[in-house]
C-alpha cells in the first residue's frame, strides 16, 4: 500500500495533461474549417437574360420573307410566259389587236418604270404581299384554269400597283377585278372559245402590261441582283425597324385580302393560313424550293446572299453574348436582396435601353408577387443602368440589344 | 477568409503579449490538468489504502504484529501512518512512565502530527489548481483587452473601417479569453471535487486516531487497575 503511493508520480498525469490538450487543439483545427464552408455559400442571384429572340428570330423571318419573295419571283416569270403564250394565240386570232399591242406597250413601259420605282421603294411591302398572292395564284393553279388564274393574277398585280399608288384607287379597282371575276367565271363556265374580242383585246394588253413588266422587273432584278444582295443584310436591318410598320401593313393587307377572299370565299383557307403560321413558312419554303428548281441563277445569288445575312445574324449573336453578360454581372452586383424574400421568388424586368445604353424604362412583366423583391430588381437595373458596352456592338445589332428581359431569381439568400 | 479565420493562424498571427498571455494561459492548462490527474490518482490510492488497512485493523489482528508487519524504514500514508507514529510513541512511553494520562497525551500528540502530516500531503497542488482556476480569467480577459486595444490603434491607421479589417483583430483578442476559460473551468471543477475528497479522507483519518486513541486507553486503564491491584 505504501508501494502504491510511491508510484502515483507525476509522468502519466503529465502524458494525460498533454495529450487531453493535444486533443482540444486537434478538434479546433480539424472540425471548424469543415464547419466553415457551410456559411460561405454566399448569396449569388442570378440575373439571367430571358428573351434573346430578337435576332435569330428576326433573322429567320427575313429570310423566311425572302424566299417567299423569290418564289413569288419565279412564279411570276413562269406564269408570265404562260400568259404570253396565251396571249400570242389571242394575238394571231385578232389582227387588229396588233395597234393596241404598241399602246399597250407604250402604257406597259410606263406601267414597268413606275413599277420599277415603286416596288424598289416598297420591295419589303411588296415582297409581303406577292407571297400571298404567289400562293393563292398556287391554289387557283389547282382549282382553275391556267389562264384564268393568270389573268386574276395579273388583275390582282395591277390592283396591288394600284394601290400603292393610291389608296382611293383601290376600291373602284377591286370592284373592276370583281367584275372582272366575275366575267372570268362566267367564262370559265361557258368555255374559253366564247370569250369576247373586247374582252380577248383587254387581256391580251393586260398580258402585254404584265408581260412588259415583268420584263421591267427581270431587268430591273438582273440590274438590282447585286444591290439586292448588298441589301439584304439591310433588307433583314430595315424589316426589323419597320417591323412594326409592317405589321400594320400585314394586318391591312390581310383585311383587303380577307374581302378578296369572301368574294372569293375563300375565307376559311385564308384563316387556318393565317393560324397556322408556322405551316404557312413550311408551304413557303416549299414554295421557294420548287421556285428554286424553276427559277434563274439569281435565284441561287440571291439564297447565297439570304445565308450570307442569316451568318452575320450568328456572328452578332456571338458578339452580343459578351455584353449579356456583362449585363447581367453590372445588375447582380448591384442587386440587394430584401431580408424575407420568400423561397423560389423570382421576377422578370423588361429593359429599355437608349442608343448610347442608357436606361430608358425598366418595368415587371411578371411580378413575384413580392413587392419589395420587384422595387428590388428595378433598383438593381437602375443602378447598373448606364450599360455603355452597348456601344461596343456592332451598329446593326445594338438596336436588338436595346430592349430585353431580365430574370431575377435569388440564389442561396442568408 | 477562411484561412484567415482558422484559430491557428489567428493565433500566430497575433500580437506579442497576446502570445505570452495565450501561452501562460496554456502552460497553466496544462500544469493544472496534470495536477488534476495526479491528485486523482492520489486520492484514488489513499481511499483505496485507507479501506484495506481498515479491514485489516478491525480484523482482530494483534496490534504489536501489525505493526511488526512493515518495517520501520519504509514510509506509510493516510490511517496506517497515523497508527504507525501513536503505536510507537505508545511503545516507547509505556516504559518510562507511570501515567496513563502522560502515555495517552503523547499518542495524542504523535498522532495528531501525523494526521497533519497526511493532511498537507493530500492537499498537495490543490492550491496551485485554485490559483489557475481563480486566476485565469483575468489574465486571458487582459489578453483580450491588449489584443482589442491594438485592433483600434490599427484601425486608427486605416482609410475604411470595414468589418473584414476589425474581426481577425478581434478574433484573436477573443480566443486569449477563450484559452482562459478553458484553463479555469476545469480547474474549479475539480479544485472543488479533489478538495472534499482531501476533507472527507482526513476526516476518516481523524476518526481512526480517535478510536486508536480509545484502544490504547481502554488498554491503559486496565493495566493501571491490574497495576494497583
Amino acid at each position: 500500500m505504501a508501494r502504491d503511493d510511491q508510484r502515483v508520480g507525476y509522468g502519466l498525469p503529465t502524458v494525460l495533461a498533454v495529450a487531453l490538450h493535444l486533443v482540444v487543439v486537434l478538434f479546433s483545427v480539424i472540425s471548424l474549417p469543415s464547419r466553415e464552408p457551410e456559411p460561405t455559400s454566399s448569396s449569388i442571384v442570378q440575373a439571367t437574360l430571358v428573351s434573346t429572340e430578337t435576332v435569330t428570330d428576326q433573322a429567320q423571318r427575313a429570310e423566311a420573307a425572302r424566299s417567299r419573295a423569290l418564289a413569288r419571283e419565279a412564279e411570276e416569270q413562269r406564269q408570265a410566259e404562260e400568259a404570253a403564250r396565251e396571249a400570242e394565240e389571242a394575238a394571231a386570232a385578232v389582227e387588229a389587236a396588233r395597234q393596241a399591242e404598241q399602246e399597250a406597250d407604250t402604257r406597259a413601259q410606263e406601267e414597268a418604270r413606275r413599277a420599277a420605282e415603286a416596288a424598289e421603294a416598297e420591295a419589303a411591302r411588296r415582297a409581303e404581299e406577292a407571297e400571298r398572292q404567289a400562293r393563292q395564284r398556287e391554289e387557283q393553279e389547282q382549282a382553275r384554269q391556267a389562264e384564268a388564274e393568270a389573268e386574276r393574277q395579273r388583275q390582282a398585280e395591277a390592283e396591288a400597283e394600284r394601290q400603292r399608288q393610291a389608296e382611293a384607287e383601290a376600291e373602284r379597282q377591286r370592284q373592276a377585278e370583281a367584275e372582272a371575276e366575275r366575267q372570268r367565271q362566267a367564262e370559265a363556265e361557258a368555255e374559253r372559245q366564247r370569250q369576247a374580242e373586247e374582252e380577248a383585246r383587254r387581256q391580251r394588253e393586260a398580258e402585254e402590261q404584265r408581260r412588259r413588266e415583268e420584263e421591267a422587273e427581270r431587268q430591273r432584278q438582273a440590274e438590282a441582283e447585286a444591290e439586292r444582295q448588298r441589301q439584304a443584310e439591310e433588307e433583314a436591318r430595315r424589316q426589323r425597324e419597320a417591323e412594326e410598320q409592317r405589321r400594320r401593313e400585314e394586318e391591312a393587307e390581310r383585311q383587303r385580302q380577307a374581302e378578296e377572299e369572301a368574294s372569293r370565299q375563300r375565307e376559311a383557307e385564308e384563316q387556318r393560313r393565317r393560324e397556322q403560321e408556322a405551316a404557312r413558312q413550311r408551304e413557303a419554303e416549299e414554295a421557294a424550293r420548287r421556285a428554286a428548281e424553276a427559277a434563274s441563277q439569281g435565284l441561287d445569288r440571291a439564297i447565297e446572299g439570304e445565308s450570307d445575312a442569316v451568318a452575320n445574324a450568328r456572328q452578332g449573336q456571338e458578339a452580343a453574348n459578351s455584353f449579356i453578360n456583362l449585363v447581367r454581372r453590372a445588375v447582380e452586383q448591384a442587386w440587394v436582396i430584401p431580408p424575407n424574400v420568400p423561397g423560389g421568388a423570382s421576377a422578370e424586368v423588361a429593359v429599355r435601353l437608349g442608343p448610347s445604353g442608357e436606361l430608358f424604362t425598366a418595368s415587371i412583366t411578371r411580378g413575384s408577387g413580392d413587392g419589395a423583391f420587384d422595387r428590388s430588381a428595378i433598383q438593381a437595373v437602375e443602378q447598373a443602368a448606364p450599360f455603355a458596352e452597348l456601344r461596343q456592338l456592332p451598329a446593326n445589332l445594338q438596336r436588338d440589344y436595346r430592349q430585353f428581359n431580365l430574370r431575377f431569381t435569388p440564389g442561396d439568400v442568408r | 477568409m477562411n484561412d484567415s479565420m482558422s484559430i491557428p493562424h489567428l493565433i500566430m498571427s497575433a500580437s506579442t503579449v497576446v502570445q505570452l498571455v495565450m501561452l501562460l494561459l496554456t502552460v497553466g492548462s496544462i500544469l493544472s490538468w496534470v495536477v488534476i490527474f495526479q491528485r486523482t490518482f492520489v486520492m484514488r490510492r489513499a481511499r483505496q489504502a485507507h479501506q484495506a488497512f481498515e479491514e485489516r485493523f478491525w480484523s482482530g489482528v494483534d496490534l504489536n504484529e501489525l505493526y511488526r508487519e512493515t518495517p520501520a524504514e519504509q514510509e506509510t500514508q493516510g490511517a496506517e501512518h497515523v497508527f504507525r507514529s501513536g503505536f510507537r510513541e505508545f511503545n516507547r512511553l509505556l516504559p518510562k512512565t507511570r501515567s496513563p494520562q502522560a502515555i495517552l497525551d503523547g499518542v495524542q500528540r504523535s498522532m495528531r502530527v501525523a494526521w497533519s502530516r497526511e493532511e498537507e500531503r493530500l492537499s498537495l497542488h490543490l492550491v496551485f489548481l485554485a490559483t489557475v482556476a481563480s486566476a485565469s480569467p483575468y489574465i486571458g480577459l487582459f489578453g483580450t483587452v491588449w489584443g482589442i486595444m491594438g485592433s483600434f490603434q490599427a484601425l486608427s491607421m486605416t482609410q475604411q473601417a470595414t468589418l473584414a479589417t476589425v474581426a481577425p483583430w478581434i478574433a484573436e483578442a477573443l480566443i486569449a479569453t477563450a484559452m482562459g476559460l478553458f484553463a479555469a473551468i476545469p480547474a474549479v471543477i475539480f479544485y472543488n471535487r479533489l478538495s472534499s475528497e482531501s476533507a472527507r479522507l482526513l476526516g476518516k483519518y481523524e476518526d481512526f486516531a480517535e478510536e486508536f486513541h480509545s484502544i490504547l486507553h481502554r488498554n491503559l486503564q486496565g493495566r493501571a487497575e491490574s497495576g494497583a491491584a
